[in-house]
């Protein structure tokens, strides 16, 4: 009984969620909306992609090319049958999702058969082979745009999509966490773990590796018929390398196998760049410039406060308050450094001549992040832990344990 | 497409080793790197792209600057030789210090988690280079710099004696059409328009047979410049291969490959040795990135590596990663594969096919052509 | 159990969903259903437009404060930056000019950039928070794609969008907010067939496409019309990839299919080296190409094999027209040299028009500048004196056509758009 009344209050907040949120920022703040759908949709992307790579251990990083199957095929159908079909918007862009997902997960299949002989780098090398065909075969197709990209508007208008993509992510997340909380989910665990092994304890091995293709990529071919609509417009370049490799960054920066990780992950790493914008701010108006010193002091600092932030951990143990102290000071040296050193680049005239626009820094701040974060918790930030009150209260009171990969 | 034109595929072939021995070189470096630390170097790239930035800033310190245009000095291979230097000079820092900030902290950690800060250096460096670099235009390489500038042509079959005659016959009535049009023209005769035609006329024939003999020579071209890279790319390869099996460091690298800590209990000092490794493979992709900027004289941006980077890893790849013949096999391979889909008629699925190559490759040999496939073991 | 729950709840959330969409079904947009004319047209590589133009359905904003903000949407990351790059001093050194001479109605203008990244998704990221920033009106970007996004935003908003390079011809579709100062696709196309077939004489010519650029796709696809149509034959078209540097195979295939003259619709970052490989594979016919030639390191990669090339530009820096030598010598005061690709001139004539039109407008609101701008007869831009009006928010220009030498670029021949036809 208790079973089923979670299960239902958890239904009802996420569709109130969903629902509530997309009225609520489509009225209040109509300009946050695409980037809540882009948020979300990387969300299902992360952790589809979670299930693959760090849930079953299958090296994979070319989730963009499911991403991009969903956005295609769903984007071809709307524009060729929407007007001949009797179901609504809402109902259609559900049955896109579903037609996405489908669309994907034979891609799915295709890429997974490969799996059954290849691991490690060379299943890596397949799968980021795979995308880079699909695009190249795209962007050769001139009935969907070519290199141009297409146009998705069956509906001739702004679409409401946040809610679809909201309930995408949450079926995704759910899912995902019921294999894991579940029976189901130990096959997936224990060929991450050892192949060999669970083999050899009666896992059908190929048929675990397969499903996890499929169902991740099922689900990132929604989340693309969910941006094929939402955007209105598709091209070949939205569906690169680097995108795959993001995906892959917030999988492994949230913590590989944590899918509470990979949430949290995807939506800073896509806001981090987004947010940098609203740096230049329209009210002082005046575009944010900085000096040619201070950046390059800053990076040195940096360099050297992620270095004694790491002596810091491996060397100060006791009490939280030496710990905070400890960090406390390393921080505060930082910023002395990076004062000092923006003092003497300052004496170079040629340094001392650049002056950089916020919006010229924004990549790199993002990648100087993920260096950041990649050197102080290699184990991602939420490590194998998956948010829970109980969780929380431990990382509070104590030192969590490192997770052992 | 129309059928395929058997005349030119000497050639071809010979344009797809040359342009294999790009990627070669460049995979060279990352199967180095691989080989040792099991590790794919997402960061190859960049420090290829720095690396031909560094040789354009010493083609300019040499006087071939963007002010020079005009009168440069005097070419010679003493300035190659100098920026072939600085650059693999310049690599092989940026190699070591990428390896101790970036990579040695993360030495213990998953093999996903280096791959993620490979990543993470690789848009730094592309982005950062972005504020640095000059790259507004895309600044080239002078060509004046080498002197290296000729072709080699070998002609296998010539065109035939009757076409030339012809070709002399109707250069002869081409001339005698143009002189008569410019006098008409200079007299403003009625008739110049018609002459004016005339002479046109004769002067596409004229294009028209020397095109078709053209085509029916056939020959193969090759830049000494290319060959060049082709030659080096073996030599260093002989090099390197010479290094890992016959030297004493050689020998400790493949035991740091073999088993880290193993490795270390027997006194080989890993530190050091993962240091050289990246040191070797940076100055390659140095050497690579010096002669791929001179020779081809592509305008550098700071996204320069980001292709000829995928290419060599696909290449590694393919040949068996962490086998050094294998990477320049891999690279030979892909260069010539790409080459005949083009010749082939199909150029826009031409990277494409490298992967689906790869693909089939790696399905029949898990291991790449002349990597060994290892069962794992319990 | 475990399974059968797994089941259940797919169920449930499956009916939740179809209830959840009868429920939503009632809040659809009011503006869906209006049709898309014009760009609603599906996909295709057909690119050609249909000239009409939607109408804006909301009024746009209009100037509170005391400065009048313009947006500017430019690559500032990735590889489109030094295109990018430029766009933005060309913008900036016309809104510091207009600043200099007083503003408008005493207003201080200031430009605010948003950076596209190169890449469409975060484009429309950049147009959306400049548009809720309160600017007046866009200018950008230089991409085709990355301008549809730009475009979809600035129509939703009503703010007047001057895009800087896009050439694409349907774009002008999306609304009649929607204005540039580049050519399209088809002017430029044509220009170079008339020029080839007329004065290079040629009849059998072949094309090298970057496959990867839009831009080139769509040059390429006009000339291939127009010298077809003055009854020239394409002999081959070989398909290139953006940021190759190794020719050689296309150029053996080109070779062997006995062209007279060879079309490059490409950057000078590709058309450079390709051109120095064509000559070295013994290949000396004619070429000639587009505006993406135009920069002063297409001489510095192509060698002399470059040497007497002709492209298509928007002006020539040896002009004597008092507007070029301006331009030229305010860049050359504040940044030094010359601009680096003709996304420099695009963007400072873009800005100018926009300053322009804001100055002519009867009043400081969107809807009256987009009029303003639609009225535009005979600016006189660094690229030649612009005409907007009537002209579906295409210019009409004059091309020219410029000669490759050792020393820069050389006048060779002028086109009006009425010569072509």
């Amino acid at each position: 009984m208790k079973f089923w009344v979670v299960r239902l209050v958890s239904l009802a907040v996420a569709f109130g969620f969903a629902f509530g949120a997309d009225a609520w920022i489509a009225g209040s703040m109509p300009s946050a909306y695409r980037l809540a759908v882009l948020a979300g949709l990387f969300v299902t992307l992360a952790v589809s992609l979670n299930l693959i790579n760090g849930i079953t251990g299958q090296f994979s990083i070319g989730h963009a090319a499911f991403y991009m199957v969903g956005a295609y095929t769903t984007g071809f159908v709307s524009n060729q049958f929407y007007a001949q079909q009797p179901l609504g918007q809402p109902m259609w862009l559900i049955a896109m999702a579903l037609l996405g997902a489908a669309a994907s997960a034979v891609a799915g299949l295709v890429v997974g058969l490969p799996s059954l002989r290849l691991r490690g780098d060379y299943l890596a090398i397949v799968t980021l082979g795979f995308g880079e065909i699909l695009r190249i075969v795209t962007q050769n197709i001139s009935q969907i745009g070519g290199s141009y990209g297409m146009n998705v508007k069956p509906f001739g208008g702004p679409v409401q999509t946040l809610w679809v993509v909201l309930l995408l992510a949450f079926l995704c997340v759910s899912i995902c966490r019921n294999l894991l909380k579940t029976a189901h989910g130990l096959p997936f665990v224990a060929v991450r773990d050892d192949e060999v092994a669970s083999s050899a304890m009666g896992v059908r091995v190929s048929s675990v590796k397969v499903t996890a293709f499929v169902i991740g990529s099922a689900f990132a071919g929604a989340a693309g018929a969910m941006l094929a609509h939402a955007e209105t417009f598709i091209s070949p370049d939205m569906f690169r390398m680097d995108v795959s490799f993001i995906i892959l960054t917030m999988v492994v920066l949230g913590g590989t196998g944590s899918i509470t990780g990979s949430v949290v992950a995807a939506v800073v790493l896509f806001g981090i760049p987004e947010y940098l914008r609203t740096l230049q701010d329209p009210i002082t108006k005046l575009p944010l410039a900085v000096p040619g010193q201070a950046l390059l002091g800053s990076l040195v600092a940096v360099g050297l406060t992620v270095w004694g932030l790491r002596e810091v951990s491996r060397r100060v143990h006791g009490n939280v308050q030496n710990r905070a102290v400890a960090y406390g000071g390393t921080l505060l040296g930082g910023a002395v450094v990076a004062w000092l050193f923006s003092v003497v680049f300052g004496l170079i005239p040629q340094i001392a001549a650049l002056k950089f626009d916020v919006n010229m820094l924004r990549m790199v701040i993002f990648a100087l992040t993920l260096i950041v974060l990649m050197l102080l918790r290699p184990q991602g930030i939420f490590g194998h832990h998956e948010f829970s009150w109980r969780w929380l209260g431990g990382l509070l009171g104590r030192r969590p344990r490192e997770a052992t990969a | 497409m129309a059928g395929l034109d058997l005349s030119i595929l000497p050639q071809q072939l010979v344009n797809g080793l040359l342009l294999g021995s790009i990627y070669a070189l460049i995979a060279l470096g990352y199967t180095m790197v691989y080989g040792v630390l099991r590790l794919i170097n997402f960061a190859h790239g960049e420090v290829f792209m720095l690396g031909a930035y560094a040789a354009l800033f010493t083609s300019w310190a040499l006087g071939f600057g963007p002010e020079s245009r005009g009168q440069p000095p005097q070419s010679s291979a003493l300035y190659l030789v100098i920026m072939l230097l600085v650059s693999m000079g310049a690599c092989a820092l940026i190699g070591a210090l990428i390896e101790l900030l970036a990579y040695r902290p993360m030495r213990n950690q998953p093999r996903i988690a280096s791959l993620i800060t490979a990543i993470g250096v690789s848009l730094f460096i592309q982005y950062a280079g972005g504020l640095f670099l000059p790259q507004s235009p895309p600044p080239a390489i002078s060509e004046a710099v080498s002197p290296y500038r000729g072709v080699m042509t070998a002609v296998l079959k010539p065109p035939p004696a009757d076409l030339a005659a012809t070709i002399d016959e109707i250069r002869a009535r081409e001339q005698a059409a143009k002189s008569l049009a410019e006098a008409a023209k200079a007299e403003n005769k009625p008739e110049a328009k018609g002459l004016e035609e005339e002479y046109r006329s004769i002067q596409r024939d004229l294009r028209a047979k020397v095109g078709e003999a053209d085509s029916q020579t056939v020959r193969i071209t090759v830049p000494h410049g290319q060959l060049i890279m082709l030659v080096t790319t073996l030599v260093l390869m002989a090099v390197l291969r010479h290094i890992v099996l016959k030297t004493k460091t050689g020998r400790a690298m493949r035991a740091v490959s073999h088993d880290f800590d193993s490795a270390a209990l027997m006194g080989v000092n890993v530190g050091r040795v993962v240091t050289l490794t990246f040191i070797i493979g940076s100055a390659l992709a140095g050497a690579g990135a010096m002669m791929y900027a001179t020779v081809l004289r592509t305008p550098l941006s700071p996204f320069l590596g980001v292709t000829p980077g995928i290419k060599a890893f696909v290449a590694a790849v393919l040949g068996g990663i962490g086998n050094i013949p294998g990477a320049v096999l891999g690279g030979l391979l892909m260069g010539v594969v790409e080459t005949l889909v083009v010749w082939a008629g199909f150029s826009g699925f031409k990277d494409a096919v490298a992967f689906v190559v790869l693909i089939i490759v790696l399905l029949f040999r898990p291991g790449g052509l002349l990597g060994s496939s290892k069962v794992e073991k319990v | 159990m475990v399974k059968r729950t797994i089941n259940q709840t797919w169920a449930v959330l499956a009916l939740a969903a179809i209830a959840a969409c009868s429920l939503v079904g009632c809040k659809e947009p009011e503006t869906a259903g209006t049709g898309g004319e014009g760009t609603a047209k599906s996909s295709g590589s057909e690119t050609s437009s249909t000239g009409v133009r939607r109408a804006l359905k909301v009024d746009g904003p209009e100037v509170k404060g005391d400065k009048i903000l313009i947006g500017l949407v430019a690559a500032q990351n990735g590889d489109q930056k030094p295109w990018g790059d430029d766009s933005v001093k060309g913008a900036q050194l016309a809104v510091d000019a207009a600043n200099a001479a007083g503003g408008v109605n005493g207003k201080q203008i200031q430009l605010l950039v948003g950076d596209s990244n190169s890449d469409p998704v975060a484009g429309k990221n950049a147009a959306q928070k400049l548009v809720n920033d309160g600017v007046i009106g866009v200018l950008g970007e230089v991409a085709s794609g990355t301008t549809q996004q730009i475009a979809q935003v600035t129509y939703d908003a009503g703010v007047p969008l001057i895009a800087i390079g896009a050439t694409r011809t349907d774009l002008a579709d999306i609304g009649s907010n929607f204005f540039r100062v580049c050519y399209t696709d088809d002017f430029q196309g044509p220009v170079m067939a008339k020029f080839a077939y007329d004065d290079l004489n040629l009849r059998n010519v072949a094309i090298m496409t970057d496959a990867k650029l839009p831009y080139s796709v769509g040059l390429s696809d006009s000339f291939r019309k127009a010298f077809e149509a003055r009854g020239g034959k394409i002999v081959d078209e070989q398909k290139y990839q953006q940021k190759e540097t190794q020719f050689s195979s296309y150029i053996s295939n080109l070779k062997s299919k006995n062209p007279d003259g060879v079309f490059l619709s490409g950057y000078f970052t590709e058309v450079g080296p390709i051109v120095s490989q064509l000559r070295q594979a013994g290949l000396s016919v004619p070429v000639f190409g587009g505006d993406g030639w135009d920069s002063s390191e297409l001489i510095s990669s192509g060698g002399e094999a470059i040497v007497g090339g002709f492209f298509c530009n928007h002006y020539n820096s040896k002009e004597t027209r008092k507007e070029v030598q301006d331009f030229l010598s305010a860049w050359k005061q504040k940044y030094g040299g010359e601009p680096g690709t003709t996304m420099g001139a695009l963007g400072f004539d873009a800005a100018n028009l926009m300053i322009d039109a804001i100055k002519r407008s009867t009043s400081l609101k969107a809807k009256d500048i987009i009029a303003a701008i639609d009225s535009t007869e005979n600016f006189p831009g660094v690229s030649g004196s612009i005409t907007l009006k009537g002209q579906g928010g295409n210019p009409s220009k004059p091309a020219l056509v410029v000669k490759v030498t050792k020393d820069g670029f050389v006048f060779e021949k002028s086109y009006s758009p009425e010569e072509l036809n």
